[in-house]
């Protein structure tokens, strides 16, 4: 139950907070109902699944189970709202209640996409978390926001749909019972190498566009330009790039007969990808594009990672996943921070407020240094071992990965130096109180990430591990131990 | 159960008499009340009652007692009854938009009524025909009352035009549809579908070409009433011309019973018919049709500007996605059909109550300036209009989601995944053209010229908005509530009698 609470419990605190006229009592609802919220997420592992049958002649079930790789995830997405949703009701000026309402229904949608077993379930929750993030982004965003919008719903929906077909013909053409992960998992050893390819190729759109990954990224930039300066609906939107999500715990496991022939194309996509962003994030000056570059920089090294089809790749990429919920949204607080101090988010405009504000400077170090993958910090376990698996298969590929997280080294300590050193013209206030409160969770989560990864791997590794022994079958028919699994989890 | 000919029974006819009894009442009334809203009070009456009546036939019809009246001429299974059920949910909620505009638009004239309860007569008839001479009688019926309606607007050129346009080309293929029954007789010599498969079926038929003939005629004059490329041409224009609530009807109700006969006769007939050199050729024309409808409506309707227009030809574009379960004709395909029709009437019919309620008196100002800003102004409108808008799109969790689902999956089950890949394709394309209203109505600022008028929304067309939205959610969140009940094809009474 504890599962269905997180789902309907952020939608129940949307619906009010819609209501909610004054500012005051939206804010005041929105704390409580996050603290609520987070609550019932840190209640979750442990917690009993769910199943219930919900269209029966259709074979679609509401079922959730929090004990595999989505429990994490939504975890640590719920970790990341909390601050959010404080920093929102704190920065968002107009219509606070409506724009802190969006972000609780994305909360709910993204905890039903994380913690769903049935692939219809997981889909309306896909593809409904994408109405708050279009509502944010309509509602709230910069000049642009028209164009920016239908560009997103676009390629969103164009993804989605490509995906709907793949769900609509994989249960008839299996012959499976229903759409439960483990029907479809055991009824789609039926589908030959031809149709798994067709069926992955529709999942490998929609993931591609919310992974994202080169050439399918373009809505990416302008959706973190045009929205909110406060950065709270950025945030929203880095949690709800759940592409390397659906490929791990649907599309692989699913169909690796598919996965298997498309991987070498995808495999050189996401390496080029996170050699191509991370090079352009060197050059940018608006803070948000920046980090937008920065962040598909990593979904390029996410998709190295899983498309190395390899235990240590596989689940490598689903903990930088949730590493970089963390640091690329706790980046994107400290922009909108920034932004209260100076109202812009022009990189050129800052410059030596190191000495006027160290606190706020040191705290991003810290975000910076972990989302740049520094040991010690969240993102280096899963960025290595996405490496690791990437060069498992591909040397090429692995090498060309490995230059990204050159590169970000390059575009994050640069930004720094833009931003806090040299000469400084005009002192900024530094931490305030409530920004050391919003700060804090991301700091936590940054170093418990960064030095105690071993309990999430494990839950990683054991869902990786079917995905792993069925391309293993399907390459030789025969079992094979996983020895290199255990080296690396050590 | 299945009585012997000439023997009537009437409950199977309950709902069709009840609504032609009310039509009768309705007439009569309007000659005595001045009140219109009365009138309107009667005929939905009427419309609830034989809704009774046929909920109480499909329950029966799903505990596998289906009834059947002349034999098998005239059918009370469970597609019969699910689609009679949707006809008069469309026809209720046209009655209620109507109720809330007519007045307004100085067109209630008092005999508005009883035509479109004798419209849905026709209808109920033709999803109900078990035979086409009973089917041709029920096309006609709904036919010429909706070619009065189309011209309702008697002093606007663009509605008269519509209605004459409807009514040549509806008598057009309406011969066609005859000449059609024609041939199929000659070939099988029989009307009613049973005996017409067993005719076709027969060992030593031999008049495969002159049946294939009459089948497709058949399809052409069906076509044209659902609005099928390239029987579509009337479509964009009569919908446009018409005023607004009998636009809604046409869209939703004439639809409805168009593809009702379609899918028994192609579930039947046709698929008989699919066997020897010439099988493929139904299934071969039906999916060139589909195809063709499915990018002719989105193309054509992401090109429009006015609204209304534009929903015209998304009222073609759904014909396309509900062809696809008429090609899978069997028992997936007739259940997800008959889940379609029921979300698409709701969602067309949110729309156009709203779109009805914005619009000018004289059925102007469908522009899209028109809904710039409506969720500021009118933040009730707006969201109705987003989510019936959302769901024609195919946007979960919403009820043109899971039809669109179960449509695509029986057209994958039956074979025709190239059909399946065209309709998501151009399902994105209507992403853009409905989004582009959805995006004026929340992103955009109202604009000054082009403002919505300041004007109460009429409570019928309120309650219709309410119906229609609220139906939309919850078919999305629970569609087993209609899925389940519609979803017993085995029951379909015509193969009952050939075991």
């Amino acid at each position: 139950m504890t599962a269905v609470t997180l789902v309907l419990l952020p939608l129940v605190v949307a619906t009010v907070l819609l209501f909610a006229r004054k500012t005051i009592v939206a804010r005041a609802i929105a704390l409580i109902g996050a603290i609520a919220t987070f609550v019932t997420a840190v209640l979750l592992p442990g917690s009993d699944a769910v199943q219930v049958p919900w269209i029966p002649t259709f074979g679609a079930f509401i079922a959730f189970d929090p004990s595999h790789a989505g429990g994490v995830l939504a975890l640590v997405a719920s970790l990341v709202m909390v601050p959010t949703v404080l920093w929102a009701s704190l920065r968002v000026e107009s219509n606070t209640g409506r724009f802190l309402a969006a972000l609780f229904a994305m909360w709910s949608g993204l905890m039903g996409l994380f913690l769903a077993r049935d692939l219809v379930l997981f889909y309306v929750f896909w593809e409904a978390t994408l109405l708050p993030s279009l509502v944010m982004l309509g509602g709230w965003g910069g000049p642009q926001r028209r164009q920016a919008l239908l560009k997103y719903l676009l390629y969103a929906v164009a993804g989605s749909f490509a995906m709907l077909l793949t769900i609509a013909a994989i249960k008839p053409l299996a012959g499976a019972e229903s759409y439960l992960f483990a029907d479809l998992l055991a009824a789609s050893v039926n589908l030959d190498v031809l149709t798994q390819t067709w069926l992955f190729a529709g999942f490998a759109i929609a993931f591609a566009v919310k992974l994202p990954m080169f050439p399918l990224h373009h809505w990416l930039i302008d959706f973190h330009e045009q929205n909110h300066p406060s950065g709270a609906a950025d945030v929203a939107g880095t949690l709800y790039k759940v592409g390397g999500f659906g490929l791990f715990a649907w599309a692989l496991p699913l169909l690796p007969e598919g996965a298997r022939q498309a991987a070498p194309l995808l495999l050189a996509l996401g390496a080029f990808t996170a050699v191509y962003a991370a090079i352009i994030a060197t050059r940018a000056n608006h803070l948000k594009r920046l980090l937008a570059y920065a962040s598909l920089s990593h979904m390029g090294i996410v998709a190295v990672g899983l498309f190395g089809l390899h235990l240590a790749g596989l689940s490598g990429a689903m903990y930088l996943l949730a590493a970089q919920m963390v640091t690329t949204g706790g980046l994107f607080l400290i922009s909108g921070m920034l932004h209260a101090r100076r109202g812009s988010l022009d990189a050129d405009s800052y410059g030596g407020i190191a000495a006027s504000a160290p606190a706020l400077a040191a705290v991003t170090l810290l975000v910076l240094f972990a989302s740049i993958g520094v040991p010690g910090l969240a993102n280096f376990p899963g960025e290595f071992l996405a490496l690791l698996g990437a060069f498992q298969a591909s040397t090429a590929a692995g090498v060309l990965a490995v230059l990204a997280v050159i590169a970000a080294g390059v575009y994050g300590v640069n930004l720094y130096q833009r931003l806090y050193q040299g000469p400084q013209p005009n002192p900024v206030a530094d931490l305030r109180p409530l920004e050391v409160v919003v700060l804090a969770p991301i700091v936590a989560a940054t170093l418990w990430l960064g030095l105690a990864p071993a309990a999430q791997l494990r839950v990683f590794e054991a869902d990786a591990i079917i995905t792993v022994e069925r391309i293993e079958q399907a390459k030789d028919g025969v079992d094979v131990p996983l020895v290199a699994v255990g080296e690396v989890r050590r | 159960m299945i009585p012997a000919d000439g023997f009537i029974v009437w409950s199977v006819l309950a709902p069709a008499l009840t609504l032609l009894g009310f039509a009768g009442i309705t007439l009569l009334l309007a000659v005595f009340q001045s009140d219109r809203g009365f009138i309107a009070t009667v005929a939905l009456t009427g419309v609830v009652s034989a809704g009774v009546f046929a909920l109480n036939l499909l329950m029966q019809a799903q505990g596998g007692l289906a009834e059947a009246g002349f034999g098998l001429r005239y059918l009370a299974d469970v597609p019969a009854t699910a689609f009679t059920l949707v006809v008069l949910l469309g026809t209720a909620l046209a009655i209620l938009v109507a109720q809330g505009t007519l007045g307004r638009m100085g067109l209630d004239h008092p005999e508005y009524y009883p035509l479109v309860l004798l419209s849905a007569t026709g209808a109920i008839v033709m999803v109900s025909a078990g035979d086409l001479i009973t089917l041709l009688l029920g096309l006609e019926i709904m036919s010429l009352a909706v070619y009065a309606l189309a011209a309702w607007r008697t002093e606007a050129r663009q509605s008269q035009e519509a209605g004459l346009k409807y009514f040549l080309l509806g008598a057009f293929a309406s011969a066609l549809f005859i000449y059609g029954i024609a041939l199929t007789y000659g070939a099988g010599g029989h009307f009613d579908y049973a005996m017409l498969m067993a005719a076709f079926t027969q060992p030593g038929f031999e008049a495969h070409v002159t049946a294939l003939l009459g089948a497709v005629l058949i399809i052409a004059g069906l076509g044209f009433k659902a609005a099928l490329v390239p029987f579509h041409q009337w479509a964009p224009d009569v919908y446009t011309g018409a005023p607004t609530p009998v636009t809604a009807f046409m869209a939703v109700v004439v639809k409805a019973a168009a593809f009702g006969a379609l899918l028994r006769i192609a579930s039947t007939v046709f698929a008989s018919l699919e066997v020897g050199a010439l099988g493929a050729l139904l299934p071969g024309v039906l999916s060139v049709l589909i195809g063709a409808t499915l990018i002719v409506g989105n193309f054509g309707a992401l090109l429009q500007t006015g609204v209304k227009r534009m929903l015209a030809y998304s009222a073609v574009a759904h014909a396309g996605y509900l062809g696809l379960a008429v090609l899978a004709a069997d028992q997936a395909g007739m259940a997800a059909a008959a889940f379609y029709v029921a979300a698409y009437t709701l969602m067309s019919i949110g729309a156009f109550a709203v779109l009805s309620a914005l619009m000018d008196d004289d059925d102007g100002g469908d522009g899209i300036e028109r809904f710039a800003g409506l969720a500021r102004t009118r933040p009730w409108l707006a969201a109705g209009m987003a989510v019936s808008l959302l769901s024609l799109a195919g946007i979960p969790p919403l009820a043109g989601f899971v039809g669109k689902v179960l449509v695509i999956q029986a057209a994958i089950a039956t074979g025709h995944a190239a059909l399946a890949v065209l309709a998501i394709v151009t399902s994105v394309v209507a992403v853009v053209y409905y989004a582009r209203v959805v995006v004026a109505m929340y992103v955009r600022d109202p604009s000054g010229a082009a403002r919505t008028p300041e004007r109460r929304t009429a409570r019928p067309l309120g309650i219709a908005l309410g119906i229609a939205v609220v139906g939309t959610i919850v078919l999305g969140l629970v569609p087993g509530l209609w899925y389940g009940l519609v979803d017993h094809g085995q029951n379909l009474l015509v193969f009952v009698s050939l075991r």
